[in-house]
């Protein structure tokens, strides 16, 4: 049966009022009933569900400067160019529509995540064979560059010894390329 | 083999198990609520797939299926002995699992995340729950290609899940700590650690019969040994509690307690018909009693199988068909006073 109020969801509860003697039946589907009526359905993961997820909207609404008196945030114009949501989208479900709005929305979820999590970046496991850029820009560099880069570290940490080895090789490889050249 | 609820473990009196999930979404598929049935039906398929390559390289069994292929009580079953989550059976978008013959490992498919891996060993051990949940995801990934991020790690649907996309999470019975009424305090001060206390069945559920999990609310920043280091000193400190509480109640209050615990098992006993929030409360009473050797019996017993057996769910799965309150409430007395064994009398 179909609920009497909205006509739409199937009717789950019977509501009977009585007024100066007066009696009324309708039968409601959950939302209706609790719109109309003081009655709620005990659905405790759905309802948490919904409190948690606008809780989480509010605060992240609130990293951005914006609070429940000023309802209008300024809109970032930002949109994920893989699945269109948008900036706001994102603030309002507290959830991301892609993998690509993390770097859609790189420039405002910095701080959200700083707020949520007290940090930044990730430190922990990283799939097998997944290679940085940091790590990929080193592979690409010459011999020469990389041991220059070696050499500044070892100045860095004071490890002078391998700091006047390297020191000596870049200077050998040099050699080398003047006179190949 | 032994299912991770019928083995004996370490400190079994206060922490009933260890969970560790890991959620990983897939590369080119948009996340769940943009997805449309067609991808997400495409989404199971492919995640479904790595199925024979997790029991060949993992000495486990596994077996997957489509949540849709499963009956209302399969599916409440499953809740109830936290293989899957109460929001992937609630979903009307296509969902699908993978879960080892010990129910030690399950997969969910498209549930908030494209996949959540998740291992669950008895007692308190977290590395143990997280090496296995990181074989797993080491298996998975040679052929699924997971979102990963240079700076922000794996990638979540939630901003509250990204990095580690670790949950590390203990199942703890605090029965002293709650009858003291000190549960909202403990949420309190753990709270300081970046560490939450929830019902049983996770986010916003009640606590039955005074169990309560206990997880790392952060997983960005830390690796997964510093939280799981960290979870490990929390839950180490809350198990000191509540045992030091445990012996309190004892010194002031051991003939009403035993008096509590007695009448608790006459009435599981005896009882005719039962609900089943009633059992969970005096089925704790029973497990307390036993952790602290007010009652003995003539052979070994698990107070949690038995609380998860209860469940509507479970029971109904047991029975084999779906039927009204009443006649559950008459099955779950019937199966309680058929499981619990007999009292040892204590000699003087």
């Amino acid at each position: 049966m179909l609920c009497d109020r909205c006509k739409i969801r199937e009717a789950k509860v019977l509501y009977t009022e009585i007024i100066n003697g007066a009696k009324t039946e309708q039968h409601l589907c959950e939302e209706c009933a609790a719109d109309y009526t003081s009655f709620q359905m005990e659905k405790p993961l759905f309802n948490s569900e919904l409190t948690l997820n606008s809780l989480l909207s509010t605060l992240l609404g609130a990293y951005q400067g914006g609070t429940q008196s000023k309802p209008e945030v300024k809109k970032s114009g930002l949109v994920c160019d893989n699945c269109k949501t948008t900036f706001e989208e994102f603030l309002q479900r507290g959830r991301f529509g892609c993998a690509q709005c993390y770097k859609s929305f790189y420039s405002e979820i910095e701080n959200i995540l700083r707020s949520i999590h007290g940090a930044q970046a990730h430190t922990g496991k990283r799939p097998k064979g997944f290679v940085s850029s940091g790590e990929k820009i080193f592979k690409n560099l010459s011999e020469e560059e990389r041991l220059t880069l070696e050499l500044q570290q070892a100045i860095e940490k004071e490890e002078f010894e391998e700091a006047a080895r390297l020191r000596d090789l870049i200077r050998s490889l040099k050699k080398e390329e003047s006179k190949n050249a | 083999m032994l299912k991770w609820y019928e083995q004996s473990v370490p400190d079994g009196d206060v922490v009933i198990s260890s969970r560790v999930r890991l959620a990983r979404n897939l590369e080119g598929y948009k996340f769940s609520p943009l997805l449309k049935e067609s991808e997400a039906v495409k989404l199971v398929d492919e995640v479904k797939g790595i199925t024979s390559a997790l029991a060949e390289q993992d000495n486990r069994k596994y077996y997957s299926c489509n949540l849709k292929s499963l009956s209302e009580i399969d599916k409440a079953a499953m809740v109830e002995r936290h293989i899957v989550s109460p929001l992937l059976v609630e979903k009307e978008q296509a969902t699908g699992l993978i879960l080892s013959d010990d129910e030690t490992v399950s997969i969910m498919i498209n549930e908030e995340d494209h996949v959540r891996i998740q291992a669950i060993v008895g007692g308190l051990n977290l590395e143990e729950a997280y090496d296995i949940a990181n074989r797993i995801d080491d298996i998975a990934y040679e052929k699924l290609r997971f979102a990963y991020d240079e700076k922000y790690g794996y990638i979540t649907s939630c901003p509250t899940n990204v990095g580690t996309g670790m949950r590390a999470s203990c199942m703890v019975f605090l029965p002293a700590l709650s009858a003291a009424r000190l549960i909202n305090k403990l949420i309190e001060e753990v709270g300081r650690y970046g560490v939450t206390i929830r019902g049983i069945y996770g986010e916003g559920t009640k606590s039955m019969g005074s169990i309560y999990q206990i997880s790392n609310q952060k997983t960005l920043g830390n690796s997964e040994k510093e939280i799981i280091q960290n979870l490990n000193r929390i839950v180490d400190q809350v198990i000191k509690q509540e045992r030091k509480r445990r012996e309190y109640m004892l010194s002031v209050n051991a003939d009403e307690i035993e008096n509590q615990v007695y009448r608790s098992y006459g009435i599981l006993k005896y009882a005719r018909q039962i609900s089943s929030s009633d059992a969970m409360t005096l089925l704790s009473q029973i497990k307390f009693g036993m952790d602290t050797g007010l009652i003995k019996f003539d052979r070994e017993f698990n107070v949690h199988k038995l609380m998860m057996g209860i469940q509507p769910g479970c029971l109904q799965w047991a029975l084999g068909k779906s039927v009204g309150s009443t006649t559950r409430d008459k099955a779950r007395a019937e199966y309680i006073s058929k499981e619990l064994p007999n009292i040892v009398e204590k000699t003087e």
